[in-house]
């Protein structure tokens, strides 16, 4: 902790008063140095890292021995709060029972990133460890100076400390029952040396490592816990937008006198929210009924022009990296070593192959929902979203209110998957809500889900590479294009220049293998089109894990070595890790031994996860003529995510990426015609069944290395993994998704 | 004019007799746990029981279930023992299934309706009973662990 003015720890204090600390306890603080900035246009999502000390009113001390752990990360099945309330309970010596988890609403803690990024841990290790630790040293501070002992004679008790005479003393006895805040900076040189349980021997741990169960168990199995489309106000209406049948679409007609006339409907024309042409920005219907608001919306009599260039074929075409390379455009060199002729010259085999991947939806289970209550000196906001302070920032933006008079509660999400970071149903709710004053539910069908979503954009690849006499590598070369994810919201009119700078991190994301070529180049371009882009499961991830490793296949199998030992042979020095997941999954799947026969194949894929977590995958696969379809029958998966808080919580996370991959090889594809989303509901876009789920084995790695991401690590190679068995099956590549079985073998 | 959920007894006003059996639970009982995924009878987030078998409310009208038994997630475990989790539900527990939890409910239901009338279903059964409960999440493998503990458990 470096020196900080002082100043500003009055404001600090207040904060903490408002942010409901002043219920008894006690909290550890600092002085801030960066005052938030939270009235920021235009609203952007909540990027920063948290810093070491951002956590330090995350975690609070109760009067009755507890500790109240105000949880930075958001829930959408992750578990990520439970993972962290594990390090709060390790530095504190505290049980499960002891420690209650909150996920804050706006008021309750200062803004903290977006729940994204598979980053929980990784990012939030260090801070809610030394959160808890600089709470512990601060009570037992507190027992030296009731004592006077020194603090180094008050060892660690269960729930508390024992003295040198052997008298324990429980946190319950130390907390008054008053509102006290201490602060840690007397003990700002100790930084360094506080020591952090959490961060040391794993054999000593008594919380870490531990399956502790999520505490949102029972609820959950019970029906009894509240997601934001369960939330009910006492005195609410019932609200929805009247969204636009496609993209692009265009109002040219609207005559709203017969909902008008409906008893208890309002009929709301507004001047915010998105781009309605024709002078009107949003319409909406409010009605003391949820039955009623079908008929009222659909009494609006409207005539929308629809986009006449948006057609799959025509977003295709400017998403075909043929194309580009025929105009030898590509805005970024990605990585660029040697001479890719050079290269060709020294191999014996070469191969050149396109892959293409779709556009997908998030599908999430439960479809977007808000309530909105705008009152003239207050806002509050209740939903399940990823960025709880991107919700407050929109909406104060939307109905001209500062920031800090909106509320935001949130709730635990039904399904998050990047798709919750866009907060639309919160907006119409405060739309709606500011015209009628009274609090408004906003609850989304699964066809507005579908139609209205951020999509992942379809990818497309361009691959050729070789193999010398040795079985290395002599070159690769990979062109693509796709579409800007992380940028992909950004205005129009700086999108442009952000592109022309970098790569969009997002999109390329895990685009360079994780190989040694003395001879490659990788180039990619940033294409927007109108579809709107967002956040998906990995990212970038699965469509270029898919593609690079099926070109490793292609490779292997054309050079007639072993995919694994291909794999293995070409990894640069200090790949133990990748190495290490490879060699354990080939074990595990009896990979040598298993040999392939007529219709059933077994193919392998590896990843590395944003550069740090290794994963690899062998799926088994049966191609069944007569029904003429693909089963994935199996899969194994070993992932190395350094140390595991919570090895069952893990497992489940990488069973779930498992389940998706198959679902995205498989399954998914979004499809435009003019500007409209064709698929509507699950007939139309399928997500993976549990009789089409294959069984899944899992390893995790048993490691002391710090702990890196796992929420969408292992989903990358699961797609290029079935390919591959589809090949060794087979003989058939399958180098488009999905993968459907006419597609491959209509031809044969 | 009256139909009973988790053993209470409702009476359906005249309005809303042609509404969907979900709307009325969640919207007019005020029951939660029912969960809305498609509307449409695809993704079994709906699920609950009629008379014991596993139907989806969303495709079911009130008017047609005038008289009947209708029971939901929260009403589950009281189908079993007073006090007590039902043992679809111990099971989803001791092997941790749900993630996000939203479709949860409905393959409980689906789960605790199987084994009503098979309880000792095959993979293949389960598979085949189950396919109309979609997990985005993807908790299949560990939705298979828990009824085979339950069924090996009741």
């Amino acid at each position: 902790m470096t020196a900080h003015p002082v100043p500003k720890k009055i404001s600090r204090r207040q904060f903490l008063k408002k942010s409901g600390w002043s219920a008894a306890g006690i909290t550890v603080t600092i002085a801030v140095s960066n005052p938030f900035v939270r009235n920021a246009i235009p609203a952007l999502p909540t990027f920063s890292d948290p810093e070491l000390e951002s956590g330090l009113a995350w975690v609070q001390a109760l009067p009755n021995g507890h500790i109240r752990f105000f949880c930075p990360r958001m829930e959408m099945g992750q578990g990520a709060s439970l993972g962290l309330s594990q390090i709060v309970a390790e530095e504190l010596n505290i049980s499960q029972s002891e420690i209650e988890c909150v996920l804050p609403d706006t008021n309750q803690a200062r803004p903290f990133k977006m729940t994204v990024g598979s980053d929980s841990i990784k990012l939030f290790f260090d801070p809610v460890s030394f959160a808890a630790a600089q709470l512990r040293e601060s009570l037992r501070d507190l027992v030296a100076q009731l004592t006077t002992l020194a603090p180094d004679q008050i060892k660690d008790g269960k729930g508390g400390f024992v003295l040198p005479d052997g008298t324990s003393l429980t946190y319950a006895e130390l907390v008054p029952s008053k509102p006290v805040l201490v602060s840690a900076e007397r003990q700002a040189s100790s930084t360094e040396t506080l020591s952090r349980y959490a961060k040391q021997l794993k054999s000593s741990f008594q919380a870490i490592g531990q399956k502790w169960k999520h505490p949102e168990l029972e609820a959950i199995v019970t029906g009894q816990t509240v997601y934001s489309r369960d939330v009910a106000h006492p005195d609410m209406v019932y609200g929805q937008a009247l969204r636009p049948p496609a993209i692009g679409a265009r109002l040219i007609h609207v005559d709203a006198s017969a909902a008008k006339a409906m008893p208890n409907v309002s009929v709301v024309f507004a001047d915010e929210g998105n781009d309605f042409v024709g002078g009107v920005k949003f319409i909406g219907v409010v009605s003391d009924s949820p039955f009623k608001l079908s008929a009222a919306l659909e009494a609006i009599d409207v005539q929308w022009e629809m986009p006449e260039n948006l057609n799959q074929d025509q977003i295709d075409a400017r998403l075909d990296v043929d194309r580009h390379r025929n105009n030898g455009d590509f805005e970024h060199i990605l990585a660029e070593e040697g001479d890719i002729e050079a290269g060709a010259c020294e191999a014996i085999i070469e191969n050149a192959a396109r892959y293409d991947t779709s556009f997908a939806a998030h599908a999430a289970i439960e479809p977007r929902a808000a309530i909105a209550w705008v009152k003239p000196d207050q806002t509050e906001i209740w939903c399940g979203a990823q960025d709880p302070f991107f919700v407050q920032k929109r909406v104060a933006l939307l109905i001209n209110r500062s920031v800090d008079d909106v509320v935001v509660y949130n709730h635990r999400m039904g399904g998050g998957f990047g798709g919750r970071v866009q907060c639309h149903a919160s907006e119409e709710a405060a739309i709606l809500s500011a015209a009628v004053g009274k609090p408004v539910r906003v609850q989304w069908g699964r066809e507005a889900e579908f139609q209205n979503n951020h999509f992942q954009p379809g990818y497309s690849h361009f691959i050729n590479a070789g193999v010398t006499d040795k079985g290395l590598i002599s070159h690769w070369e990979h062109d693509y294009v796709s579409s800007p994810i992380m940028t992909g919201p950004m205005p129009k009119n700086i999108a442009w220049v952000v592109d022309k700078v970098m790569a969009d991190s997002g999109t390329s994301r895990g685009s360079l293998p994780p190989y040694q070529f003395a001879h490659q180049r990788t180039r990619y371009s940033d294409i927007r089109t109108e579809i709107p882009i967002g956040a998906w499961r990995g990212l970038g991830a699965a469509p270029n894990a898919f593609a690079n490793e099926s070109m490793m296949d292609e490779l292997s199998t054309r050079a007639g070595i072993d995919p694994l030992v291909f794999r293995l042979q070409n990894l640069p020095p200090k790949s133990d890790r990748l190495a290490g997941v490879l060699r354990q999954v080939a074990e595990f799947s009896d990979w040598k031994t298993r040999q392939s026969k007529a219709s059933t194949g077994l193919g392998i894929a590896c990843a590395v996860y944003k550069g740090e977590t290794p994963v690899a995958v062998v799926a088994e696969v049966f191609v069944d003529h007569t029904a003429r379809e693909i089963r994935v029958t199996k899969i194994w998966c070993v992932q190395d995510c350094g140390f595991t808080i919570n090895p069952d919580q893990v497992e489940n996370l990488v069973m779930g990426n498992i389940v998706w991959g198959c679902s995205m090889a498989l399954k998914e594809r979004i499809t435009f015609a003019q500007g409209s989303v064709e698929e509507s509901n699950f007939d139309t876009y399928e997500i993976l069944r549990h009789h089409e789920c294959p069984d899944i084995m899992v390893e995790l790695i048993d490691s002391d290395a710090t702990p890196v991401g796992v929420g969408e690590a292992a989903l990358g190679p699961v797609a290029p993994a079935i390919a591959n068995a589809i090949f060794a099956a087979t003989g058939q590549r399958a180098r488009r998704l999905p993968i459907n079985y006419d597609s491959i073998f209509s031809d044969v | 004019m009256e139909i009973k959920i988790n053993d209470a007894s409702i009476i359906v006003p005249e309005s809303h007799r042609n509404i969907t059996l979900q709307a009325f639970i969640r919207d007019y009982v005020g029951l939660k746990g029912t969960k809305f995924g498609c509307g449409i009878g695809l993704c079994g987030a709906c699920t609950i029981h009629i008379n014991g078998v596993a139907t989806r409310s969303c495709l079911t009208f009130v008017e047609d279930v005038i008289g009947q038994q209708i029971t939901t997630i929260e009403g589950l475990a009281a189908t079993v023992s007073p006090n007590e989790l039902h043992p679809v539900q111990k099971a989803w527990i001791e092997e941790s299934v749900p993630q996000c939890g939203y479709c949860q409910a409905g393959q409980i239901m689906a789960a605790a309706a199987l084994l009503n009338h098979n309880p000792d279903p095959s993979d293949h059964e389960i598979r085949n009973e189950m396919s109309g409960n979609l997990c985005r999440c993807g908790t299949y493998a560990r939705i298979r662990r828990a009824i085979d503990r339950a069924a090996k458990e009741s």
